[in-house]
């Protein structure tokens, strides 16, 4: 028998059938629970709406132009940048997680989103840029330094660890550039800065989002194909080799895929912090089956990111952005893995 | 007999000769004693030796003469001071927790002082900065407490990972607290931005007398630890058996790191790499034994910090650029530089 | 689908804003018509009169008796100085946060005029700017965007003011507003002369912070470029950081590199900056500092004559003090 069949039907769970069974069950769950928060979003507001209203409004048959407004103008496109951060996040997040083999390994913290800050701020404090070239500023800035953290971390290879070490040393580099310039900036230049950094749906752009929605196309099939190399390179290197699976190949290509997504999600939103970080792991917990959570991942995401932006702007007696709900969230959410998690910090 | 087991014990330990680093110390002591006149007597404004000279011999009043008295020499004790505090509490953290990127910052102590300055402005109304480090000071000493209290629970207690991951969790829940107040509260904004960047300018001898004590405290407490983070490195059971009692040792450091990276970042704000960076030289320099390792820290670090204030100093004539960016900028490269010659990636 | 979702609002828009109004200039039938401060002339063919204004903007508008029916500020209503005094009730706060409007509530309130005023450095109305909420900037859609220039010169921007309340009907040769205006016109009258008593005084606008003292570059301040223009000789320094061309950084080292008669301290935050320079044992190196001739200077937030004359009499005031001789 291989490798591969042996580790499966020495599984505690009762055979494949059982498992593949409640990986779809737990995914059509979680599209569900997305689809009910897109919904959601579309429905609450200053003015609530009722399902058919939104419906009709879609289709183009309502014929209340404000409703129109609302609906089309206003609700959809944050509806649509919410499930599309937090399906590139979470996405992205599990791939950093397995790959370097470590829950610390997310992309808010090893350098990228902050590659992204200082390349924003620079572009809207000293070089008054507009809001597209912006995202495309914070876009360049999370593609370099990925590739820089990549470039800096490589000995005849990538260890998890080595990568994170050197994540976290350009993050304080950057972190330090960004507080440079908001230090110096006017006022207004500093504010219009710190609300991109915080990180908000709601500062998703037409274009941004049109962007980021066609490289999740795109980018998540491919994603959850490569997925599968995932379970096999958590098994250590050789194992992999012995498995056929190109070692190298497969991590570039999947980091690839991850620092793109999380790059285009940033430009789009700013850096949503937290969803990249929590996504996989609660993925990990709830299909417990050991097998490919990519997808469950995503969408917990965007459940995520959904659930931040209506709890932020309607739920709470001032308006806050996504980022700080992700980040209050997100916190507890670490607090109570702590407490479960073994030596390693894997799940237990 | 102990120490005889516990040198033996030691892996790939390499013994220095203690007189050699007993010399190698007095050296670095003088090179501290030249920054620190370096620091007297560089800066954005150009006095004349002569001056200077003059600033302490008699009570001049010239503009000249404040500048050394009332803002150079303060600026330089409190660098020196502040040095002292991040060295030590990073070095203390590393030894404790057996992890090589444990420093001041993974523990929240930033975001935590953040957190509650800004909220102490948007509650009490906008506060001379006298006023607010000694919130930051809470702050900071809420941060380590809970970091580590929450990478306590569940078995195997506070490992390395853990902690880390506590002190993410918890820098996260600061930060989101003070971007909600930053975000609604233009005072607080400018007041945090500013502080933001870590800087000892602005410090003069107020901020000296507020946060002097408390590290003078903590830096008396760090070195009697030597011993202590020796036995640990091998390992808590192995230190245990050994006749150490942990949980002592964890409290003594943490009310040290409490004190020293409490008192620096309240007083400077955040400053980076010190702490993460500089046991690791001192750690080249003298070996793994931390009886000399604290010694080499604490004179090591303010060596750095006031050579990159003095550098920050000149750099940008008539104006200047803070310590925490000159670090943060330079500190970067040399982090990245240790950890791909090291093999540090051992947990 | 994905195309019909995008074609039918953009109809929708394109409808709405044909009927506020185009750039063509007016013709018969149109019976409003404004040249806003990026330039085009607006029109439309019925007076505006459910106007949404941004802080400031608002402010300016209620001098003159014409109430809006929303106000989108940057900071809560009771912080916000130019709209102390008058009465807001009935008028529908839709932000009091920097970037955020809620254009649920404003497309509700149906407006056909949006008011705020237009920085020519960031190409954009205030309120509508680059980095800010896209609902926000779709508030944007829901009617024509006018206002003034400002960041220029004060005075241009309340001239701009009233032509545009003229426009919209307000009579802005009696009642309070003129009444403002011609307190004004006296305060600067009253300005120009004083300052022209005081041969040679020099005046210099700082922003003192914790680290750093700010100097000001005149030509980036419309207050200070408006007191040039009537004569006080405003100190410009030497060397403006390059980054940030609207102040010299200057370490408080070197505070007394500018000697000046009169300092104008920035009064956004007037009493903490005046703790924190007092702080600093090199700000009484400043002559004008030891002998007390420090004066507030109103910085970004004036937008009505009265304020802007309340302002000048203070300036004036202190101007009168100042020894021109001092340095």
């Amino acid at each position: 028998m291989s490798l591969t069949e042996t580790i499966e039907t020495a599984s505690p769970f009762t055979g494949r059938r059982a498992r593949r069974r409640r990986e779809t069950t737990v995914t059509l769950v979680l599209l569900t629970l997305t689809a009910a928060l897109f919904i959601a979003t579309m429905m609450i507001g200053s003015y609530w709406l009722k399902p058919w209203e939104v419906v009709a409004s879609l289709l183009g048959i309502a014929d209340d132009p404000s409703i129109d407004f609302i609906v089309r103008d206003l609700r959809l496109p944050l509806a649509a940048a919410g499930l599309a951060v937090g399906l590139a996040l979470g996405t992205a997040g599990i791939v950093f997680q397995k790959l370097l083999a470590n829950p610390l390994a997310s992309p808010d913290f090893v350098g990228i989103s902050q590659g992204a800050g200082v390349a924003a701020v620079v572009s809207i404090v000293l070089l008054n840029l507009g809001a597209i070239a912006v995202s495309f500023a914070a876009l360049g800035g999370a593609l370099v330094t990925g590739g820089l953290i990549y470039a800096l971390a490589w000995r005849g290879g990538i260890t998890g660890y080595r990568f994170i070490l050197i994540g976290i040393g350009v993050s304080e580099f950057c972190v330090a550039l960004t507080g440079y310039v908001l230090a110096r900036a006017e006022l207004f230049d500093a504010r219009e800065a710190m609300t991109w950094l915080v990180g908000s749906i709601g500062q998703t752009g037409a274009l941004q989002l049109r962007i980021l929605l066609g490289a999740l196309i795109l980018l998540l099939p491919v994603a959850v194909m490569l997925g599968r190399w995932l379970s096999a390179l958590e098994l250590g290197d050789d194992t992999a080799y012995a498995l056929g699976v190109r070692v190298e190949v497969a991590r570039v290509s999947l980091l690839a895929v991850a620092i793109v997504l999380v790059a285009l999600a940033t430009a789009a939103a700013g850096p949503v912090s937290f969803v990249a970080l929590i996504s996989g792991p609660i993925a990990i917990r709830i299909v417990r089956t050991g097998g490919p959570v990519l997808l469950p991942s995503a969408l917990i995401g965007a459940s995520l990111v959904l659930g931040a932006d209506l709890i932020g702007s309607h739920l709470l007696p001032v308006s806050l952005p996504t980022g700080v709900i992700t980040g209050a969230v997100g916190a507890p959410y670490l607090i109570w893995l702590l407490a479960t998690v073994n030596r390693e910090g894997r799940g237990g | 007999m102990t120490t005889d087991l516990l040198h033996q014990a030691a892996p790939a330990a390499r013994h220095r000769n203690g007189a050699a680093l007993g010399v190698g110390l007095l050296v670095l002591i003088g090179v501290l004693a030249v920054v620190c006149v370096m620091s007297i007597t560089l800066g954005t404004r150009g006095i004349g030796l002569g001056s200077i000279i003059d600033a302490f011999r008699d009570r001049d009043d010239s503009v000249d003469a404040t500048v050394i008295r009332e803002m150079r020499v303060p600026r330089t004790l409190i660098g020196l001071s502040a040095g002292i505090a991040l060295g030590l509490a990073g070095a203390l953290l590393q030894g404790l927790t057996r992890n090589p990127l444990a420093d001041p910052g993974i523990m929240g102590v930033n975001t935590g002082a953040s957190a509650f300055i800004v909220s102490s402005i948007a509650i009490l109304g906008t506060q001379a900065m006298t006023t607010y480090i000694w919130f930051g000071f809470i702050g900071a000493a809420v941060s380590v407490v809970l970091v580590y209290g929450v990478a306590s629970f569940g078995r195997e207690g506070a490992t390395p990972v853990k902690l880390a991951l506590a002190g993410a969790a918890i820098s996260a829940g600061f930060y989101a607290i003070t971007t909600g107040v930053v975000m609604t509260n233009i005072d607080a904004l400018n007041q945090m931005r500013a502080w933001q960047v870590g800087s000892l300018a602005g410090r003069y001898w107020p901020e000296l007398q507020y946060s002097a004590p408390f590290i003078v405290v903590g830096a008396i407490l760090a070195l009697t630890l030597g011993r202590a983070l020796n036995g640990l490195a091998l390992g808590d059971d192995m230190a245990t058996a050994l006749g150490q009692r942990i949980v002592l040792t964890r409290s003594v450091v943490f009310v040290a790191v409490i004190l020293l990276a409490g008192a620096a970042t309240a007083a400077c704000g955040p400053i980076a790499f010190v702490g993460l960076v500089i046991p690791h030289v001192a750690r080249a320099l003298c070996g793994p034994d931390y009886r000399w390792i604290l010694p080499y820290t604490l004179v090591l670090s303010p060596i750095i910090l006031l050579l990159a204030d003095i550098a920050g100093r000149l750099v940008l004539k008539p104006g200047e650029l803070q310590v925490g960016v000159v670090l943060g900028v330079l500190g970067a490269p040399a982090f990245i530089a240790l950890v791909r010659n090291r093999s540090l990636a051992k947990l | 689908m994905s195309k019909l979702r995008f074609v039918v609002p953009a109809v929708a828009a394109a409808l709405i804003l044909a009927a506020c109004g185009s750039s063509d200039d007016s013709a018969d039938g149109e019976k409003w018509s404004y040249k806003s401060g990026d330039g085009k002339t607006y029109t439309a063919d019925e007076i505006p009169d459910r106007i949404i204004a941004q802080g400031e903007s608002a402010a300016a508008l209620l001098s003159y008796g014409i109430k809006p029916v929303g106000i989108y500020l940057s900071e809560p209503v009771e912080q916000n100085r130019s709209l102390a005094g008058f009465d807001l009730d009935g008028i529908e706060i839709l932000g009091e946060e920097w970037g955020k409007i809620d254009a649920e509530k404003a497309a509700e309130l149906k407006p056909d005029l949006i008011v705020s005023s237009y920085w020519p450095v960031e190409k954009a109305y205030g309120g509508m700017e680059n980095a800010v909420e896209e609902s926000s900037k779709k508030v944007g859609k829901l009617a024509t965007i006018v206002g003034p220039t400002a960041g220029e010169s004060i005075e241009t921007m309340l001239t701009g003011y009233e032509d545009l309340a003229e426009s919209l009907g307000a009579d802005t040769e009696s009642g309070d507003g003129a009444a403002a205006k011609a307190d004004y016109e006296a305060a600067k009258e009253r300005f120009k002369s004083v300052v022209a008593e005081k041969k040679g005084l020099t005046a210099l606008g700082v922003s003192p912070a914790d680290d750093l003292l700010y100097v000001a570059v005149p030509e980036h301040s419309a207050e200070l470029t408006d007191f040039v223009e009537w004569g006080l000789d405003v100190t410009i320094p030497d060397s403006p950081n390059p980054d940030f061309p609207y102040w010299e950084n200057l370490s408080w080292e070197k505070a007394d590199k500018y000697q000046p008669d009169l300092i104008l301290l920035d009064d956004r935050t007037y009493d903490t900056s005046l703790a924190t320079a007092e702080k600093q044992p090199t700000w009484t190196s400043i002559k004008a500092v030891e002998a007390g001739a420090i004066t507030p200077w109103p910085a970004y937030w004036v937008s009505t004559y009265a304020d802007y004359a309340e302002q000048l009499q203070k300036l004036a005031d202190a101007i009168e003090k100042a020894d021109p001789d001092l340095t």
